[in-house]
């Protein structure tokens, strides 16, 4: 079969392979994008034919009569604060403790990496469970501790209720950012480590001479990766909350789709999704660049 | 002692190091706070509910109910889900690795006029979070006419799944030697045939990595499966799990015992696996 297309144009053939790929790309994942920035000027119920151009209106709306966004917002920058920091703490702690010579590393790693497989919706229901007021596994705790002042109703409680959430995510995900740097470590090369010893570098003086600056690139894609997860934290609030209680525990990718597909106003949605889009859009601009020049990219 | 008489020596030591040894007890603690959940959870699914309720949360089942699991299976319709789910994994993980692989190929080795502009839009795709963009993306599937559907959740799937992996494999393709393609083309083979003959082979280790990886990811994917698979009938096993959480919270057991297997499929392919699994994650990411 490739005998007679072998005298189409190399660049041909080409666009030939790239076609299928791009093709359902573009439909599929960016042309919703530019379809949701038409959307937020316009308002639609999800059913009837006609849509009616607004101008502003659902931004303004969204901005000042909308009771949630702000406090999903302000949800969203906590959680991406926070996500990026704490599990990322542990990551790197781990990734540096198993790259040292002690037994059971690998049975180590598969323990710590395997919440990270677990379906998120899955993680939600295992959490929800062990938060459960009644019979879950914390309460069960505090009462057999005799800490019966402790016990709360952790996904109950509005002052709670995030941190909560927060928690399981950090058990979720922890083992990724682990991995990342442990192929990190990979890279750090044991002459050199073993060059700084007889030099009389010490444990601290090898890692801030050595291992740090080998990690550089790692550190720079596991803030990044961890970063756009974060924004996109859908899955696991809508299992173990639904952006409950009394929204405490809301985010702007799930307001985004409250808005849209329950409470049927397609505009305001695609308002909010549009915020969220140049969130990301300002974080990810600047990584792009970064990525596109790298030498060996540019190959 | 034989496996420890190695341990615990810094490189270029021959000492044990006392801090490594604290090191691993802390290790091993964190390890066991780690897999908790899951001993509560498989303790659970096979204690009856009188049982959750009566007895301590931590005290292992003394009667084993298997029955949960039987139950569950009824109720929580995981024949239907776990059909659905082994239906669109199978379709959309192979073709999309398919579609990824030749136009990486195509980006990595054959120059085109619009070939840096195809790749940066990749590299674009690969930070998109499709989380954000539910509501126009279940828009687009019912313009087509897909809701409910099996192209209708594998499309936005490939489309959200090849940017990524376009972008790990041009990495890779663009790492084969130019040698090995250039006497074939002097041999006046196409480059269909350059790409299936020499390329796909090659890069059978990163296409079976990616394979997992995708496998996994498609199978536990519940926010677009949310929004395009609204008949019961067409649910994938995370839906079917969260439907049951809803209708069916207070039968502890039952619960426990969907959870166990909804997760299950995924664990065992990464527990079968996980040399794969890194492999996947770190190809081209981390590379300098």
């Amino acid at each position: 079969m490739s005998q007679p297309r072998a005298s189409l144009r190399p660049d041909l053939q080409g666009y030939i392979l790239v076609a299928p790929a791009l093709i359902v790309y573009l439909l599929f994942a960016f042309y919703p994008m530019l379809d949701v920035i038409r959307m937020s000027f316009v308002s639609w119920n999800g059913l009837s034919a006609e849509s009616k151009f607004v101008g502003l209106a659902n931004y303004r709306a969204v901005l000042t009569q909308d009771p949630v966004f702000w406090g999903a917002l302000w949800n969203t920058v906590w959680w991406t604060a926070l996500a990026v920091i704490v599990p990322n703490l542990i990551s790197f702690g781990l990734a540096l403790s198993l790259n040292q010579n002690i037994p059971g590393k690998s049975s180590l790693r598969v323990i710590f990496y395997l919440p990270v497989i677990i379906a998120s919706i899955a993680v939600a229901t295992i959490w929800k469970w062990m938060y459960d007021p009644f019979f879950g596994f914390f309460n069960s705790l505090l009462t057999s501790w005799h800490l019966d002042a402790w016990i709360t109703d952790w996904l109950g409680d509005r002052n709670v209720a995030l941190w909560s959430v927060f928690v399981a995510h950090v058990w979720q995900s922890v083992g990724f950012s682990m991995v990342l740097f442990l192929a990190g470590l990979q890279s750090v090369s044991t002459t050199l480590i073993e060059a700084a010893r007889i030099d009389g570098a010490g444990r601290w003086g090898v890692f801030r001479y050595v291992t740090l600056p080998a990690l550089k690139p790692t550190l720079t894609i596991v803030f990044v990766l961890s970063l756009i997860n974060s924004l996109k934290a859908f899955d696991i609030v809508y299992g173990m909350t639904g952006g409950g209680p009394a929204q405490s525990t809301q985010m702007l990718a799930m307001w985004a789709y409250t808005q849209s597909m329950q409470l049927g106003d397609f505009g305001r949605g695609s308002a909010v999704t549009v915020i969220l889009l140049l969130i990301t859009l300002a974080i990810i601009v600047p990584y792009l660049r970064w990525m596109l020049h790298r030498p060996e990219a540019a190959r | 002692m034989s496996i420890f008489s190695q341990a615990f020596r810094p490189i270029g030591s021959n000492k044990m190091d006392p801090v490594l040894v604290a090191l691993w007890i802390a290790l091993i603690l964190l390890a066991l706070i780690w897999i908790t959940p899951f001993v509560f959870i498989v303790f659970t699914s096979l204690k009856s509910n009188s049982t959750v309720m009566g007895s301590s949360a931590f005290s292992p089942p003394t009667e084993l109910a298997f029955d949960n699991f039987v139950a569950a299976w009824k109720r929580g319709n995981f024949s239907t889900t776990a059909f659905n789910g082994v239906v669109i994994t199978v379709i959309k993980v192979p073709l999309g690795l398919f579609i990824s692989a030749m136009a990486a190929y195509a980006l990595a080795k054959v120059p085109m006029r619009f070939g840096k502009v195809f790749f940066a839009l990749c590299v674009f795709g690969t930070m998109l979070p499709f989380q954000v963009m539910l509501a126009p993306i279940s828009r687009q599937v019912n313009a087509f006419g897909l809701i409910n559907t099996y192209p209708g959740i594998i499309l936005p799937y490939l489309a959200f799944g090849v940017p990524y992996q376009v972008f790990i494999l041009h990495g890779f393709f663009a790492a084969v030697p130019k040698e090995l393609s250039e006497a074939a083309r002097i041999d006046g083979a196409s480059h269909f045939t350059i790409f299936r003959r020499i390329f796909l082979p090659v890069s059978l280790p990163v296409l079976s990595a990616l394979l997992i990886l995708d496998f996994v990811a498609t199978w536990n994917e519940f926010a677009m499966a949310l929004v395009i698979l609204q008949d019961p009938k067409m649910w994938t096993l995370p839906l079917g799990l969260m439907s049951f959480q809803s209708q069916f919270q207070s039968d502890y057991g039952e619960l426990n015992a969907a959870i166990i297997m909804t997760v299950l499929p995924a664990a065992v392919v990464y527990l079968m696996f996980q040399r794969y699994f890194v492999a996947g994650l770190t190809t081209g990411a981390v590379k300098e």
